[in-house]
């Protein structure tokens, strides 16, 4: 395969094809069967993928991938050289550490000593082990601080971010002329269904790098000891499903435990003709727990409400390793009863879960900060406006225009998501969110005003402006979007309204929006 | 109901408590000694109210001041409402619960009176038109929009209707077309959020009967777009009346701020 030259005057296409979607960067199907991870897969499969499936040409000290941010691809290294290198380096695992977790910490923890901060905010996908070694989730090496990571021709990375969208464990840099070949999401899924070997490769490497990381972060197996970790690793299964997908049906016998480690899945209950609503499980979640606890049928249903990822325990595992735990029993009986207690409340008190069908409808679910703005009681003044205009230089941050649901307005502002899309492929790095924060701001002196990230938000939350660029020395047409008035108190919407109508709302918090958003009485 | 129930119950209790306590003191010191506006507890109350109007006059810099000092514009909104009802009360307490006796008193008088009155009701507007709204109203729009959005009806109905039959385009340039001309402000909004909406799409219902069937779901997509229309109506006309309220209010409270810089003055002068 030869390298390409490039097209575009900024390069763009010949460093971050994905992010142009550029046609003529798409593999034909001979080249697809020339790369030996493609070798052995039928000719049907790899029609599928071609279309997901580009080549992206690199030179030397061309960044790849970014730590912290959002990957849509993996990276298979056709030719070339790349180096991984760790821009936020975990302090050592001292002996405290080591006490607390003798063989895996997270950097999660060391994270929450130096900031704070607890560790399932801060999780970004590593490990240390022992000696001080890190384990990079989506990276198939380990890294040493006294050794550098090289990564050769053949090798893959990546592939464990785009599938459970965590954030890139570290950064990637061409260390020679690179040619790689970037697997996207849909081509990477299509490969987890219908290619064993390549879906046993990912698990495999998942399994080994990625699950005690993601264990760790729930926090029921928080406190477990390394052991026991040890025995539900190896005991795991690994499976997808599709968006809208019935992953277990209320009333059917109760088979297994399942985690989620991506993807959003519905849980909802009958109640007379209608499934209600109850509640909504992400990354970290767990469920089954109920029906093996109680010996009884599945008191709820659960649906995959888009790509779902899970890691799945049979019910015989799971009891063995309740058996080994005591204290994890109890802990899954407290959660067992409040789950049923919560299902209860929520047949009685039918018109409390139409907010969450309809966050789930809207997509409102990725969420970590949604301006809503109460209709009953808001003047129309447009105070919000001008307070975000005034403390974005004139230029409002968001539109006092959106979807309405019973007295609530959604204005078309960020959600500030779960797992930004619009961070996938900046070709300058101008979009981010500092880890263990919640906004996702753009650098305008960064924003080159390619599009790139308003064309992948969902919701059409990031607004192209005219904008005379300083370094540039251009018109551009800059990505804007509300990075909730990054350096005050609080944002400026919010403070700003006189009458406390726009209020922000995490859909994190799912047991708190009926209380958080009353209907008009 | 609630409509009546103040949002902040915090404030109303400790502006009742602060009134309470002025009203107390200057009851006790009027059974004392003659009442004096211009002299000891009178000039305290005169300039306490003074103060207050003031400071609620400030209320429009709450943005520039980035909500400084109560850190946040409802804190400031809530402040300008009990700040400028105690203003009142302070002012009644100034004058010893006496009739003023010179022009300026009187104007003063009238004027703090209608400016705490017009704020009042524009409390008890903000309360009713937004919930009138959000109940009764399925579009929402930006007041300076509607007229923009009524043009992009009228443009979409216009290309419904070309090419239809004789009844049907008939039907739309007499009843339709003219109230898709632009903005219809009315104040019966107030009485009725529905504007007799069912009343004026009755016709579309009459009309339908001398339709073919291929022409009924074109009439049907018209009375879609002019029931948007009616609503865009109602939303200018209660979001105007928003607007206008300001109008009744805060001339009246400039002036008032104007004629107390006045009396203020002319006091210290000739004193």
């Amino acid at each position: 395969m030869e390298p390409r030259e490039a097209t575009d005057p900024g390069n763009l296409s010949r460093s971050f094809p994905h992010a142009l979607a550029q046609p003529e960067n798409l593999l034909t199907m001979e080249e697809l069967k020339e790369l030996p991870i493609f070798a052995e897969l039928a000719e049907t499969l790899l029609k599928k993928i071609q279309p997901h499936v580009l080549v992206a040409e690199y030179r030397p000290d061309d960044v790849i991938l970014r730590e912290g941010e959002y990957s849509d691809a993996a990276y298979y290294v056709a030719r070339g050289v790349v180096e991984i290198l760790l821009t936020q380096l975990p302090a050592p695992s001292g002996p405290e550490t080591a006490r607390r977790e003798p063989v895996v910490a997270s950097v999660a923890h060391v994270a929450e000593h130096l900031l704070g901060k607890t560790a399932r905010e801060r999780a970004i996908g590593r490990a240390i082990a022992e000696g001080g070694t890190i384990i990079l989730s989506d990276m198939p090496s380990e890294f040493r601080r006294d050794r550098q990571i090289l990564l050769e021709k053949g090798e893959l990375f990546g592939e464990i971010s785009a599938l459970s969208r965590y954030p890139v464990s570290a950064t990637v840099r061409a260390r020679t002329d690179v040619v790689s070949v970037l697997i996207r999401t849909p081509a990477l899924r299509i490969l987890q269904r219908s290619a064993p070997k390549f879906k046993e490769f990912v698990d495999r490497r998942y399994r080994e790098r990625a699950l005690a990381v993601h264990l760790r972060h729930v926090g029921l197996f928080a406190a477990c000891d390394e052991k026991f970790m040890r025995n539900l690793r190896e005991r795991v299964e690994l499976v997808s499903f599709e968006p809208g997908q019935l992953i277990v049906e209320e009333g059917s016998p109760a088979g297994a435990f399942f985690l989620v480690r991506g993807g959003y899945v519905k849980v909802a209950a009958k109640s007379g003709a209608a499934d209600l609503a109850l509640t909504y499980l992400r990354k970290g979640d767990y469920f089954g727990e109920a029906a093996i606890l109680l010996e009884e049928p599945w008191p709820f249903s659960f649906t995959a409400i888009d790509s779902v990822e899970l890691i799945k325990l049979t019910r015989a595992d799971f009891q063995e390793l309740l058996t080994a735990s005591p204290q994890l029993r109890e802990d899954l009986w407290k959660v067992t009863v409040e789950r049923l207690k919560q299902r209860g409340s929520a047949i009685r008190h039918p018109i409390e879960s139409e907010y969450l069908q309809m966050a789930m409808e809207t997509g409102l679910i990725h969420g970590e900060s949604v301006l809503m703005i109460d209709l009953n009681t808001c003047t129309r003044c447009d105070d919000c406006i001008r307070a975000c205009a005034d403390t974005h230089g004139g230029i409002p941050r968001f539109i006092r225009e959106g979807f309405k649901f019973n007295n609530w307005l959604i204005p078309t502002s960020c959600y500030q998501c779960t797992d930004p899309v619009c961070m996938i492929g900046c070709p300058t790095g101008a979009i981010t969110r500092p880890i263990g924060t919640t906004e996702v701001s753009i650098d305008p002196l960064t924003c080159i005003g390619c599009g790139n990230c308003s064309r992948r938000c969902p919701w059409g939350n990031i607004i192209n402006v005219p904008y005379s660029h300083p370094v540039l020395k251009k018109e551009i047409q800059l990505a804007t979007k509300c990075d909730l008035s990054l350096g005050r108190e609080q944002p400026a919407c919010v403070q700003m309204c006189p009458h406390g109508s726009a209020i922000r709302v995490s859909f994190r918090d799912v047991g708190l929006l009926p209380r958080l958003l009353p209907t008009v009485d | 109901m609630k409509r009546l129930v103040p949002k902040k119950p915090i404030w109303l209790a400790a502006s009742a408590a602060v009134g309470l306590v002025g009203l107390g003191i200057a009851l006790w010191l009027r059974s004392r000694n003659t009442w004096n506006p211009g002299r000891a507890a009178g000039v305290v109350f005169g300039a306490a109210a003074a103060l207050l109007v003031l400071t609620s006059l400030l209320y429009p810099l709450r943005r520039p001041l980035l909500g400084f000092p109560f850190g946040t514009a409802q804190r400031w909104t809530q402040f300008h409402i009990y700040g400028g009802c105690l203003s009142f009360l302070f002012v009644l307490i100034h004058e010893g619960f006496r009739l003023p006796s010179g022009t300026v008193g009187w104007l003063l008088l009238i004027l703090s009176a209608w400016a705490t009155l017009s704020g009042l009701l524009g409390v008890w507007l903000q309360k009713w038109i937004p919930a009138l709204m959000a109940g009764n109203l399925r579009v929402e729009a930006i007041f300076e929009r509607i007229p923009e959005l009524i043009a992009k009806l009228r443009a979409e109905a216009n290309a419904l209707v070309e090419g239809s039959s004789e009844v049907l385009d008939r039907f739309y340039r007499d009843d339709i077309e003219p109230a898709l001309a632009g903005v219809q402000v009315s104040w019966d909004y107030l009485v009725d959020v529905s504007g007799g909406r069912e009343r004026r799409l009755a016709p579309f219902g009459r009309m339908a009967a001398f339709l073919t069937p291929e022409e009924k779901p074109r009439l049907e997509d018209l009375k879609v777009l002019f029931a948007e229309k009616l609503e865009l109506d109602a939303q200018y006309s209660l979001q105007r009346a928003l607007r206008l309220w300001i109008l009744v209010h805060v001339p009246p409270s400039m002036l008032l701020f104007g004629l107390m810089l006045y009396h203020i003055t002319v006091n210290l002068y000739y004193r």
